[in-house]
């Protein structure tokens, strides 16, 4: 018995909000407000009030344990049929692309016709949690039969064990913020200040030019009072960037990262719609992009010498000799810019012979890229980064951008994540 | 006579205001319409009543929302001493809302209130508290609050009032709310109705209530929350509040899907809190 041919996923469009500074627009807002917020737009903009689609997939990283089921509840206070089933994805940044793989691997084999992947995080509206001690004693005290049991539970809680947990942006086993891990691979690979503030300044240019001449249109939907990402500064120069100090790696005299040149902590939402061709066809909706392939990768960062958001580069060339294609067949790139120093040091690897034969293990480096085929309307620098809503947002633009170049084109994606790991996709006009 | 005011009168002192002038009132309704100009809500505030009622946070404003800010205007109305019934002790019996678009976050809006229909009803009289809303000079939202004033008289040769919301056959409801003794004192905060029925057994008991029984409006307001995504986008939705909600109390919310809307009822162990249809316009 042969198993039937895999097909290829379309990407019919997408939708998000715009991305809101840390305590601010959205200060009030929940996960579950701007995803269904989210939700409701892409229902408005394709015309899908009332209708089942065959899964929606999203997921936050920062997430309270109340809200096991947040794409489902979502889904049930959306305009979507109640009937539309949903699940919860979460792999750091990479949330929000994995959870677009993981549809498109679903209408690829055709288990579903259609469906959305979305991600959503706020740094505002985030999980408190109560201190590992004061967690014990509180079950100690709930499950307490006698009167001697719940004093001596009540006599463990200390004062200094009642201020609450907030999620810090740092990594479990190591202790060092993000910005501190990727601090050590700006140094290693020698990333220029200049270099960083460089790449910032193109990034806000490119996403003010894209909202200017009408680009994200039919990929924003207003929130709460904003119509453009927060973060978003037009007039920034690599003279204004030049004068902050840095925030990141600062045991060192020559630190590069700045407030400028990194993402700041910010709240939003996206959601991607993915069909197969028939179903596209049957709704009269044009096909954008398909998904056409996608490789995770991992890296010891914690003891094995590699930097904590490199992942990526090594899931390139996995993802590319899989397809028959070098770094260099594509017409656009979008590499998901945590940090500038992130996306320079990544590129940088890719045309380093050293580290392509002994990390990748290639015969000859994955060479150079056309610069000006990167982030062509901005990325992460300028929007902002509610890490599972950066993978949506980056998928719906580049499809959308593919399509406007003509069909044949193709875009690479590339999203590091916590945790050390990474994800790349490829997709084709 | 419309009189505009600059700013939503404060609610306590009207309370209080309408209690120490309770006594002696009477005559035929006041032809007075109270009004505010280019009213433009406080995010805050509306996330903080999205919040109590569990409405989503949204860009248009909760489809509840407005009676918030009409509210108040009608409390001034009926604390003057030209109303002809007593504020404290008017039980709210029926409410009915037209949505007739959805009202943006930030839209400038105009209100306008003013009480009509003084009808007899078999246990006193009633009077309509209306309210309606305006952005750029259309009408985008109405509402009417009827009131029971229990062994009041309506004058000579008034009709009889309509205080009954009929809906159809209902299942027994699947959707449980435990509503917290607090519930009273958490809507008072988004919404201003400090009325003392709500806010503590103790004042409660001072109007005949055994404990203090929940807003009919939050009643309302969170029955519409819980069909966010399944209503329609311009709606009327008319409730009648068949017996207080007793605070603390355990409800069900039922729903049945009729033409286009829902017919709604909030079930306690004594019988319906409320009763309701939701239809489009």
């Amino acid at each position: 018995m042969s198993s039937p041919q895999p097909r290829r996923a379309a990407v019919l469009g997408g939708n998000r909000i715009p991305f809101a500074r840390s305590n601010s627009a959205y200060a009030q807002a929940s996960n579950q407000d701007m995803l269904t917020a989210t939700l409701d737009g892409l229902v408005a903009r394709f015309g899908l009030q009332g209708q089942q689609v065959g899964e929606v997939v999203a997921g936050a990283v920062l997430k309270h344990s109340r809200d096991f089921n947040l794409t489902r509840e979502s889904v049930l206070g959306s305009r979507l049929a109640a009937t539309t089933p949903a699940y919860d994805v979460q792999q750091a940044c990479g949330t929000g692309l994995e959870a677009a793989v993981l549809v498109a691997n679903k209408i690829a084999l055709g288990q579903i016709e259609s469906g959305i992947a979305g991600g959503v995080d706020t740094t505002s509206d985030a999980p408190l949690a109560v201190g590992d001690d004061l967690r014990r004693a509180l079950i100690e005290l709930n499950n307490a039969r006698t009167l001697k049991d719940r004093l001596r539970a009540i006599g463990r809680i200390r004062p200094g064990s009642l201020v609450p947990e907030i999620p810090r942006n740092a990594e479990p086993r190591t202790g060092l913020a993000m910005g501190d891990h990727q601090a050590i691979t700006a140094r290693e690979w020698e990333i220029s200040r200049e270099d960083q503030d460089q790449l910032t300044v193109r990034s806000h240019r490119n996403l003010a030019a894209a909202y200017d001449r009408g680009f994200l249109d039919d990929l924003v939907t207003p929130y709460l009072g904003l119509t453009r990402d927060q973060n978003l500064r037009p007039d920034t120069t690599v003279e204004k960037l030049a004068k902050l100090k840095p925030v990141f790696g600062k045991d060192d005299p020559a630190a590069t990262m700045t407030a400028g040149n990194s993402t700041p902590l910010s709240d939003g939402a996206s959601a991607v719609l993915l069909s197969s061709d028939e179903w596209a066809a049957e709704h009269g909706l044009p096909v954008l992009a398909h998904l056409v392939d996608a490789q995770t990768a991992a890296v010891d960062y914690v003891h094995g010498g590699e930097g904590l958001l490199m992942a990526p580069a090594y899931a390139m060339p996995v993802v590319l000799a899989r397809n028959g294609l070098t770094l260099q067949d594509f017409d656009f790139y979008e590499i998901h810019e945590a940090f500038a120093s992130t996306v320079l040091a990544t590129l940088k690897a890719w045309e380093d012979p050293a580290f392509c034969k002994e990390r990748l293990g290639l015969d000859a480096p994955l060479g150079a890229i056309d610069r000006d085929k990167l982030n062509v309307n901005g990325s992460s620098l300028a929007a902002g980064h509610p890490f599972a809503a950066t993978g949506g947002r980056i998928v719906a633009s580049l499809a959308k951008q593919l399509h406007e170049a003509g069909s044949g084109r193709r875009g690479l994606i590339s999203i590091c994540a916590a945790g050390g790991q990474g994800v790349v996709a490829i997709l084709e006009s | 006579m419309v009189t505009v005011l600059d700013a939503a009168p404060s609610m306590a002192p009207l309370f209080a205001r309408a209690a120490l002038t309770a006594r002696g009132r009477g005559g035929d309704l006041p032809g007075t319409r109270l009004a505010r100009r280019g009213v433009t809500v406080d995010p805050a505030e509306v996330a903080a009543y999205a919040r109590v009622c569990r409405f989503p946070l949204a860009d248009a404003l909760p489809v509840t929302f407005p009676h918030v800010l009409t509210f108040p205007l009608q409390v001034a109305l009926m604390a003057d001493r030209a109303f002809p019934l007593a504020l404290p002790g008017l039980v709210h019996v029926r409410n009915r809302i037209d949505a007739l678009r959805p009202v943006g976050a930030g839209e400038s809006l105009d209100l306008e209130v003013w009480a009509e229909r003084f009808a007899a009803h078999p246990r006193g009289a009633t009077v309509d508290l209306c309210a309606s809303v305006s952005a750029v000079g259309a009408e985008v939202w109405r509402g009417r609050s009827t009131y029971l004033a229990r062994g009041a008289r309506a004058p000579e040769g008034a009709p009889s009032s309509d205080v009954d919301v009929p809906v159809g056959d209902l299942p027994a409801g699947t959707v449980r709310w435990r509503v917290p003794g607090d519930a009273g004192r958490r809507y008072a905060r988004v919404s201003g109705d400090v009325n003392p029925i709500h806010l503590s057994a103790l004042t409660a008991r001072a109007f005949g209530f055994p404990r203090a029984i929940a807003h009919g409006m939050w009643v309302k307001a969170r029955a519409l929350a819980a069909l966010a995504g399944r209503l329609p986008e311009a709606l009327t939705v008319d409730v009648g509040f068949r017996r207080p909600l007793l605070l603390p109390s355990t409800v069900r919310l039922a729903t049945a899907a009729v033409d286009g809307g829902w017919d709604v009822a909030v079930r306690g162990d004594g019988g319906d809190h409320l009763v309701g249809t939701v239809r489009p316009v």
